[in-house]
């Protein structure tokens, strides 16, 4: 299949830190493609350069074959991008700003008014078009920030973080309206720190940390390199602190994680694991609620490649929007 | 590399055209967001009115140096402020990045922002310049060159109010950088003191300097066509075109990250 991304050898220093890392893509017509990784990882970096905001230090990036520095200009008319930020005119209503960006990408007036009133009815903001966007909510700008990306017919969709900060009803019209583009022929290219968001719209999806791609593939096969390594989720009607201390000596338990009032036990064996577990239990008068073994998640993939977990990564998210202040919207 | 069989066979006529409509439809979305913002009345419209009041209360100033005076920096600060503080919201609010993730140049997003820019200038000296005229019923003896010396200094102004926001940081450095320029630029500049009675080194940074040359085109124009006229707007063009550049290199270098 003709890639509609390709990177190879994508390169970028800022002085002496090197943000993304000799990075190589390979992006499907029409897939769903999703760039996970932590705050810092070159996620960002990377999705600059293919939409060509900064030039690689060395390398190259394609858009379906047209060079991202030689063609920028052929690359922009394909492509639609969804920044973090919502940065559209706040002084403008959403319709006025989805005119101006028809008009810039030479989409014919009966054509973006047609187009511009079919997606302001699937973001549900049709009614209010007419109002200032300064009066919008940060989820009802980012529905419009997507609307105004679509509306040149991209062939390809870049969205970086598009969720991140949103309430669930627009979290879940957006996911839903991408998927629908998607399924409609667009290839998006996201990037998110919710990796079950990526989990559940993704077709594949490429690791990145410290600017290196460390693991790429469908989140199923991702999922299923970690199979030789069962987790256990047990819960007991009570905390059971020295859980760790006796199992993690016996050769079947590799690793012991509490995560609220459930125990996770990464294991080489699990039926091995279980009758250890039961043993202790018996042992120390506890009584187990639930046990049940636990299918290796998109997140025990990020997580072993970043050494980070999702609840790590979102604060790391939480602070860097924090720090950003209040110019995000 | 552009040739001449390129334009005769119409093959540069569409990028030509994409460049100009999008100039425009960038000039039309400034005129829409920034034309109205309060900063716009109090650093194009407010402070040039202050100081020229300042400078022009209580003295004699024949009508000769008042209406090219006062029409030249009328244009240089609304033909400035208004590109100043749209660059650098759309730096500081991301909007920028809109602009630069489109299908358009950098050359064509400054171009229409300088389209916007000076659009403001030359109707706010234009109607500066009608009042003034019929107050001081002074003799107009060449309108289309005073109108054509309006336009290019405002084109002229526009973009060295882009070139300035795009070096600076943020917009308050911005203002003050402009501020810093453009003060200086009116004492030397012919405003209130003709030139040719400077000491002959602000003389010669008066001559370095654009607004110079709109005032004395303005006083040509007034006075009749002549050569110095035709100087004085083939120097106020060339500032436009250097100006122009030198914004699309810093902003390249200071967005293109």
């Amino acid at each position: 299949m003709e890639n509609a991304i390709e990177a190879r050898a994508l390169t970028k220093h800022y002085g002496d830190v090197i943000a993304v890392d000799g990075v190589r893509l390979n992006v499907p017509k029409g897939e769903f493609f999703g760039l996970l990784g932590p705050n810092g990882a070159g996620k960002t970096t990377t999705i600059r350069i293919l939409t060509g905001l900064t030039k690689p230090t060395s390398g190259t990036a394609k858009i379906h074959g047209l060079d991202c520095v030689r063609d920028s200009l052929a690359v922009k008319q394909r492509i639609g991008v969804v920044s973090e930020v919502s940065n559209l005119y706040n002084e403008m209503s959403a319709w006025d700003n989805l005119m101006f960006i028809g008009e810039l990408y030479g989409v014919d007036k009966p054509t973006r008014i047609d187009r511009a009133n079919r997606l302001l009815e699937a973001f549900q903001l049709f009614e209010r078009r007419k109002e200032r966007l300064g009066h919008y909510s940060k989820g009802m700008k980012r529905r419009v920030r997507i609307a105004a990306a679509l509306l040149h017919r991209p062939e390809v969709l870049f969205l970086d973080e598009p969720t991140s900060g949103l309430d669930v009803q627009s979290s879940r019209l957006i996911r839903s309206l991408v998927r629908e583009f998607n399924r409609e022929g667009v290839t998006v290219f996201l990037t998110t720190h919710y990796i079950e968001e990526a989990d559940q719209l993704c077709d594949q999806v490429a690791i990145i940390r410290d600017g290196k791609i460390v693991a790429e593939g469908s989140p199923e096969k991702l999922k299923s390199s970690l199979e030789r390594e069962p987790i256990i989720e047990i819960v007991f009607d009570r905390d059971a602190p020295d859980l760790e201390r006796q199992l993690l000596g016996e050769p079947s338990v590799k690793e012991i994680r509490k995560e609220a009032h459930r125990y996770q036990i990464r294991t080489t064996d699990s039926s091995t694991a279980i009758t250890d577990v039961a043993r202790f239990a018996s042992s120390s008068g506890l009584q187990i609620l639930s046990i049940n073994t636990k299918q290796p998640s998109l997140e025990d993939v990020f997580l072993k490649h970043t050494g980070l977990d999702a609840v790590q990564v979102e604060r790391m998210e939480l602070l860097r929007t924090r720090r950003a202040g209040g110019q995000r919207g | 590399m552009v040739n001449v069989g390129d334009i005769l066979s119409g093959r540069l006529a569409r990028p030509v055209l994409d460049f100009l409509t999008k100039g425009a439809c960038i000039a039309k979305k400034d005129a829409k967001v920034y034309y109205f913002k309060p900063q716009i009345f109090g650093f194009g419209i407010l402070i040039p009115a202050f100081v020229y009041l300042a400078f022009s209360l209580g003295r004699e100033i024949p009508p000769g140096l008042l209406v090219p005076g006062l029409v030249s920096m009328v244009s240089l600060f609304g033909a400035s402020s208004v590109e100043a503080i749209s660059i650098a919201m759309e730096k500081q609010t991301e909007t920028y990045e809109l602009l630069q993730t489109a299908p358009v140049s950098t050359a064509g997003i400054v171009f229409g922002k300088s389209l916007a820019g000076s659009a403001f200038g030359i109707v706010l000296s234009l109607c500066t310049a009608l009042g003034a005229v019929l107050l001081s019923q002074s003799q107009m003896a060449s309108p289309i060159m005073f109108v054509t010396g309006i336009v290019l200094g405002s084109f002229a102004f526009s973009s060295l109010g882009i070139l300035v926001a795009a070096a600076a940081r943020d917009m308050p450095t911005a203002n003050i950088s402009l501020t810093a320029l453009r003060l200086p630029m009116i004492f030397i500049g012919g405003v209130f003191i003709p030139v040719g009675t400077l000491a002959p080194g602000l003389r010669l940074i008066a001559y370095l300097t654009p607004l110079t040359y709109m005032v004395d085109a303005l006083r040509e124009a007034m006075a009749g066509p002549s050569v110095a006229l035709a100087v004085d707007l083939a120097v106020l063009a060339g500032w436009f075109v250097i100006l122009e550049a030198l914004a699309v290199v810093v902003l390249n270098r200071r967005t293109q990250l």
